[in-house]
């Protein structure tokens, strides 16, 4: 242990080691929410249709940020007006605008040199040459998005669970979905240095999924989505830099493991727990608490 | 206009990219209707991603890529039913984990070669121009057995998509009847792999279905107008990129390309389709 910890003593590795930190607690609380309202594929469609924005940003020289949160943005309404017509359902929307926003990036990068080694690093990310720069970012979109996330939770989850409540309310919904999905964006965004286009999604899915298995209070799933982001973070990183191995696809995999660790003997929704409850019991009655406690209302 | 569209076809590796993204058109096409109709796209998603490290370790070992693709087709569809059924994480979530993790092994096994970044890219974005005629002879073979599937199979999974409940009371077995599909996408990954790579698979399945479905209400119709528009976007797309990487100096990626041309053409659908919909609504009034 101490030798894989031993690789953290140079200036790029603690740097690294810092942003795996940051985006790996920031994805797994947005996770929880993310998970809440079954947007899961919208976030897979948003990494990817982000993508070309961040070849355009680089191609003209502006902030990277600017323009994959831009394009983003751009994607977001192309799938709500899509998916608003009776013959197109939503997962087709999605996923023609996901593919045709990733071909054009790719287009894009194609006419520049060196096409292959940039696509790489934004596709699986660079978490190894994050530069000061990138760490601040991380660090101020990070914390923005936590403000919003602690100001808006009780509206946004009670949201999540019961929307037609929200609005009759009179709360904004709208406004309100809205803002959490700019939220995911720009969490998307921050984590593509460290974990590339693709892979972000892992790490807001994986965790969060795992942190739902562990716990029924939402407070808990969120601190404890957190702690294995960063932890995934961080040993990804260190396995990689042991074993001289891409880090980023690295860290997804150890938050894939920890969530199929979690899935197998987590104490009451594993699949031990499973088995155990249904030998006991003799059949496999289903909990009556189980679904109607965790599920939100589909939107 | 011939300038554009035959020209360029008079090199031997463009001809042999033409059939190939023919052949992959028409065989893309039909499977998509039936995952545009079953909202699969997200699974399909999913699979062009998995197969992905089958595809990596079937080349490091020097084994046929169809095993290899096919080996992780089939682990994804088992894994995706065993794990989705746990109600506490949901079908998306998993397929979401499943797509990234997979994929992730796959980057990872391909970063232990000393050709990283480039091996990564032909087996993200495939190499169309590079394909010879032993890639062409597996195409047809993949597009005969699946197509043959889809024509013997047809009113089953017709049924399948439009009647869940109808077809398990049929005794049909549903479950099975999915599996298939997912393999069928499967195959269809491995037959396009080389030529437009695993991230741009996705596109050729459900562009031109979303299309086809826009403008064609039959499932025969809808299946044949897909499978032209699939043609039709892999010969434009692919004598673009080529016009406009040698006349003009551009470089621009054929996969990439194809699929480009390919959204424009769904995008002209839906903009024919109130047209349509108008015209057909003055033929018959109701």
């Amino acid at each position: 242990m101490s030798e894989l910890l031993g690789t953290f003593s140079d200036g790029f590795a603690r740097r690294a080691l810092l942003e795996a930190v940051m985006v790996g607690g920031l994805c797994g609380v947005i996770g929880v929410h993310v998970l809440l309202r079954r947007l899961p594929f919208f976030t897979m469609a948003l990494g990817h249709a982000t993508f070309p924005g961040v070849v355009l940003a680089a191609l003209l020289g502006v902030n990277l940020f600017l323009g994959a949160t831009l394009f983003g943005a751009i994607v977001v309404l192309v799938v709500a007006l899509l998916g608003a017509r009776e013959r197109v359902d939503e997962t087709s929307a999605i996923g023609v605008t996901l593919s045709g926003a990733f071909a054009l990036g790719v287009l894009l990068l194609s006419a520049q040199d060196g096409f292959s080694r940039d696509l790489a690093a934004y596709l699986v990310g660079s978490i190894v040459t994050v530069q000061r720069g990138d760490l601040l970012t991380t660090a101020v979109a990070g914390t923005a998005v936590l403000t919003v996330l602690a100001l808006l939770h009780k509206e946004l989850v009670f949201g999540a669970f019961d929307r037609a409540g929200l609005a009759a309310l009179g709360y904004p919904v709208l406004a309100l979905d809205v803002a959490l999905l700019l939220l995911v964006e720009v969490t998307l965004v921050t984590s593509i240095p460290a974990v590339g286009t693709i892979l972000a999604v892992a790490l807001i899915v994986a965790p969060a999924a795992a942190a739902r298995l562990w716990t029924e209070r939402l407070g808990a799933t969120m601190a404890l989505a957190a702690a294995l982001g960063a932890a995934s973070g961080v040993a990804g990183l260190a396995i990689s830099q042991h074993w001289r191995v891409a880090a980023g696809a690295t860290i997804v995999l150890v938050a894939a493991g920890l969530f199929a660790v979690s899935l197998v003997a987590a104490p009451r929704h594993g699949l031990l727990a499973r088995l155990r409850t249904r030998r006991h019991r003799g059949t496999a009655a289903p909990r009556p608490t189980d679904r109607a406690a965790a599920t939100p209302a589909t939107r | 206009m011939t300038d554009l569209l035959i020209e360029p076809f008079r090199l031997p590796y463009m001809q042999r990219a033409l059939l190939e993204v023919l052949l992959l058109g028409v065989l893309a096409g039909a499977v998509g209707v039936f995952v545009v109709l079953r909202r699969l796209a997200f699974v399909s998603d999913a699979l062009t991603h998995t197969v992905f490290p089958g595809v990596v370790i079937a080349h490091l070992l020097d084994r046929s890529l169809l095993l290899g693709a096919l080996a992780f087709g089939v682990l994804t569809a088992v894994l995706l039913t065993a794990i989705g059924a746990n109600r506490r994480v949901g079908a998306d979530a998993t397929l979401a984990i499943l797509l990234t993790s997979f994929f992730s092994l796959g980057v990872v096994l391909v970063s232990r070669t000393s050709t990283y970044t480039a091996d990564l890219t032909v087996f993200l974005f495939g190499r169309v121009l590079a394909v010879d005629r032993a890639d062409l002879l597996q195409t047809l073979a993949l597009a005969a057995v699946v197509l043959g599937t889809l024509w013997a199979l047809r009113k089953e999974l017709v049924l399948r998509a439009f009647d869940p409940d109808g077809a398990a009371a049929m005794g049909y077995r549903t479950a099975l009847l999915d599996l298939v599909l997912n393999l069928l996408i499967a195959l269809v990954v491995v037959a396009a792999v080389k030529a437009v790579g695993t991230v741009l698979v996705v596109a050729l399945i459900v562009v031109p279905a979303a299309a086809a479905r826009l403008v064609a209400d039959r499932v025969a119709t809808t299946t044949v107008l897909s499978c032209l528009l699939g043609a039709l976007g892999g010969w434009v797309g692919l004598a673009v990129s080529y016009v406009v990487s040698v006349d003009h100096g551009v470089r621009l990626a054929a996969g990439a390309t194809i699929v480009v041309v390919l959204v424009v053409l769904f995008a002209l659908a839906a903009a024919a389709a109130p047209v349509r919909r108008r015209l057909t609504a003055r033929a018959a009034p109701r």
